[in-house]
């Protein structure tokens, strides 16, 4: 037996740095035990209904139009995000406010960890708030049969928006510990939020994208239909919210009472590391262009995210042709069905006539609405396409005077139909074009009367208002819808050729 | 030094007040309504009170606005207004507790002082900022939407609590928001009526009378006495 064996046994002691964890989860049950936020909640969730979503029930049920005004405008976030501010910047302030700052200093954890415990507490209570408001308010949407999928990346960008405001929040009442910390950093970040809203309406393009509140090329149809929701936006946005949470939380560490030399210096490389963050997003946002499918950031995008939604097509019959749609437009299906047929019986038999109608997906435009030829006819057994997207759809209309009526939808499929039919493309057509398509129109039961407001409420923007439906071109459509049905058929039948080519001058209608 | 100036009361007679009695009450009043101030901080509030007339004077001179319609352009003025109203509501707030309560026999009075003082006092700073011109609706407005919101802003504190009195200004801007977008008409939301609109009028004055009779009252919601967020 040896001096060294016969050494007792020493036994290690539990290492300190195990108890860590532990530790600071019990510090963040008693700051989620003890934290203001719960105590908002019901304030926050009523606005949330009142102000995200009953707005958003008057439009149609398709997420990317149901979620325009509450995601797509970030009226989610203002109405979350600046409580959180006041509510983080109370909590922030509390150890100053209380003359505890020097007390909370001397105990053996750094003070910027106790603090963060307390941000981390708030940001949880918050966050969980968004995203249960969020999903209820989606699960409620799926009640309702809304069509398309949710925009989540969308989801994503608030639930960093509200990171975001209670971080800086946090750190208005870590440096100002007053009773007005919270009102201030509240009100600042309302109007922080108007301020982006007012630049983010008059900027479509450039280093504005990365505001919230920017729906510029974000939230057109058919986003999350035909097509799934582009994450380059949102992903820079996520950078730049969450940047600016990083920073805002490393300014909590800079001041001597935070902690050591070492925590201090990580606090200001945390600072820094935020800053750059939310710049690099910025610059990444400023490098954004639009595309068919909405804003695409070249150093971000994916070229998976460009495959088309798959989907089994709704179809149904109009006058003999099969009309199919998109799933999340089968409700519209009979009012597409009821809006073809007549068209479709006027013109069936003749060269060039629809074998079948199909929905195709909208495209994007610069602003705010879609643009293009909402009809086209082409193809080899000719195929009637239809962009339904760019139209407002029977029933409830968000950003109309009142809802869309079947017969005011009806009517102006009926007119695109014509358009596409007679080849006068996004244009108005040749006065011989213009004067079949009014006949056809006239057909299929819209007054001569009614057609020039009919063909002005379709342009986008305003114009000039509609006149009285007189002149050489109703003369001739006068003419052509006077003859009996199956001569005007026989006479599109020979002429139809040279009408699509626009050739035909008014003098050479019947 | 002789006693011989000095008078005996008659007896039974009530003795008149001495010289220095009402001196002594003013200044104790005095005394008694700086520290209630001061408790309140209510120096930091009539500062921040002169900030946002700042802040609405530079809005007015160099046109911030709210892309959109004549609604959207008195957005940003509405928006500091509510913030004037939320500071007022924020003076409430004590540290005291029920100390105050048992001892502070002129508690409910400071109160109500105070809170109309400042309302007045918020109301010259904007009407100052609004100087700079082009203020939507006028100065008849800014002291309708400016009393009603104060009225909120105390029912709030009474409700949540001095510290949490800025919510109530806050949720109900964000209430207006939504019907100037969407054209609401009810007088309760009188900041999106016409500033010589009389419904409008009269429950911005029921709102804010109820604010004062809850505050004075009642006072603001306390920690120490009732569960609360601000504890």
């Amino acid at each position: 037996m040896t001096a060294a064996t016969a050494a007792p046994v020493r036994h290690r002691t539990p290492r300190a740095t195990s108890a860590i964890p532990l530790t600071a989860a019990r510090l963040l049950r008693t700051e989620l035990r003890r934290n203001a936020m719960p105590w908002i909640l019901p304030l926050i969730a009523a606005l949330f209904w009142f102000d995200s979503y009953r707005p958003s029930t008057r439009t149609a049920p398709l997420y990317v139009l149901r979620t325009f005004w509450n995601m797509g405008q970030g009226h989610t976030i203002i109405d979350i995000g600046p409580f959180v501010a006041g509510v983080a910047a109370w909590m922030g302030s509390r150890d100053g406010r209380r003359g505890l700052a020097d007390l909370v200093t001397a105990t053996a954890r750094p003070r910027w960890a106790a603090q963060l415990a307390t941000w981390a507490a708030t940001a949880i209570w918050a966050v969980a708030a968004y995203l249960v408001f969020v999903g209820v308010m989606f699960a409620w949407y799926a009640h309702q049969g809304v069509g398309g999928t949710p925009p989540w990346w969308w989801v994503a960008v608030g639930a960093t928006a509200v990171t975001a405001f209670s971080a800086a929040g946090f750190a208005v009442g870590a440096y100002w510990p007053s009773r007005f910390a919270a009102p201030v950093a509240a009100f600042a970040g309302f109007l922080a939020m108007a301020m982006s809203s007012q630049t983010g309406f008059s900027h479509i393009s450039g280093w504005a994208l990365i505001l919230p509140t920017n729906s510029n090329g974000n939230f057109q149809a058919d986003s999350g239909i035909f097509y799934p929701w582009l994450p380059d936006l949102p992903v820079a946005r996520i950078m730049f919210l969450a940047g600016i949470a990083v920073a805002a939380l490393g300014l909590t560490g800079l001041p001597a009472r935070a902690g050591g030399p070492w925590l201090r210096r990580a606090a200001a490389v945390v600072t820094l590391a935020g800053v750059a963050s939310a710049a690099i997003a910025v610059g990444l946002a400023s490098t954004a262009r639009l595309s068919a499918h909405g804003m695409v950031i070249p150093a971000l995008h994916d070229a998976a995210s460009d495959a088309p939604v798959t989907y089994t097509p709704a179809c149904g019959r109009a006058a003999g042709v099969p009309v199919c749609l998109n799933p999340a437009y089968r409700r519209w299906l009979p009012d597409v069905n009821g809006a073809l047929a007549p068209v479709l019986a006027e013109v069936a038999g003749l060269p060039g006539t629809p074998a079948r109608a199909t929905q195709v997906a909208a495209a994007y435009s610069s602003g705010e609405v879609g643009a293009g030829q909402v009809i086209t006819l082409g193809g080899h057994p000719p195929v009637l396409r239809m962009s339904l997207g760019q139209l407002d759809m029977p029933g409830p209309c968000g950003f109309c005077d009142e809802p869309v009526a079947t017969k005011q939808f009806a009517d102006q499929i009926r007119l695109g139909f014509a358009q596409a039919f007679v080849g006068a493309g996004n244009g108005s057509g040749s006065p011989g074009q213009q004067a079949v398509q009014a006949a056809l129109l006239r057909g299929a039961g819209i007054p001569f009367a009614a057609q020039p407001k009919l063909m002005a409420t379709t342009k986008n923007g305003p114009g000039p208002p509609p006149g009285p439906a007189t002149g050489p071109v109703y003369a001739a459509a006068r003419r052509l819808a006077t003859l009996p049905a199956a001569a005007r058929h026989a006479w599109l039948a020979a002429h139809l050729a040279a009408l699509r080519a626009g050739r035909l001058t008014l003098k050479e209608l019947p | 030094m002789t006693t011989a100036g000095l008078h005996r009361p008659v007896p039974g007679s009530v003795p008149p007040p001495a010289a220095g009695t009402r001196r002594d009450r003013a200044a104790a009043g005095w005394r008694l309504a700086r520290l209630y101030l001061v408790s309140r901080r209510v120096p930091t509030a009539l500062a921040l009170l002169a900030g946002l007339g700042a802040l609405l004077w530079a809005s007015l001179h160099w046109h911030w606005n709210i892309a959109g319609g004549a609604a959207a352009r008195q957005f940003i003025p509405l928006t500091i207004q509510t913030g004037a109203a939320a500071v007022i509501a924020v003076t409430t707030y004590g540290p005291f507790g029920e100390p105050e309560r048992a001892a502070g026999r002129w508690l409910p009075w400071l109160r109500l002082g105070a809170a109309v003082a400042l309302t007045a006092v918020a109301f010259g700073a904007l009407a100052a900022g609004a100087a700079a011109g082009g203020m939507p609706g006028g100065t008849l407005s800014l002291l309708r939407n400016l009393g009603g919101m104060a009225g909120i802003g105390l029912l709030a504190a009474a409700v949540l609590g001095g510290a949490f009195g800025w919510t109530g200004p806050m949720a109900y801007l964000l209430i207006t928001e939504g019907a100037l977008a969407h054209g609401s008409a009810t007088p309760w939301v009188w900041p999106a009526r016409p500033p010589h609109d009389r419904g409008g009028a009269i429950c911005a004055c029921l709102v804010l009378a109820a604010g004062l009779v809850v505050i004075t009252v009642r006072g603001p919601r306390e920690s120490g006495r009732e569960s609360g967020p601000a504890s």
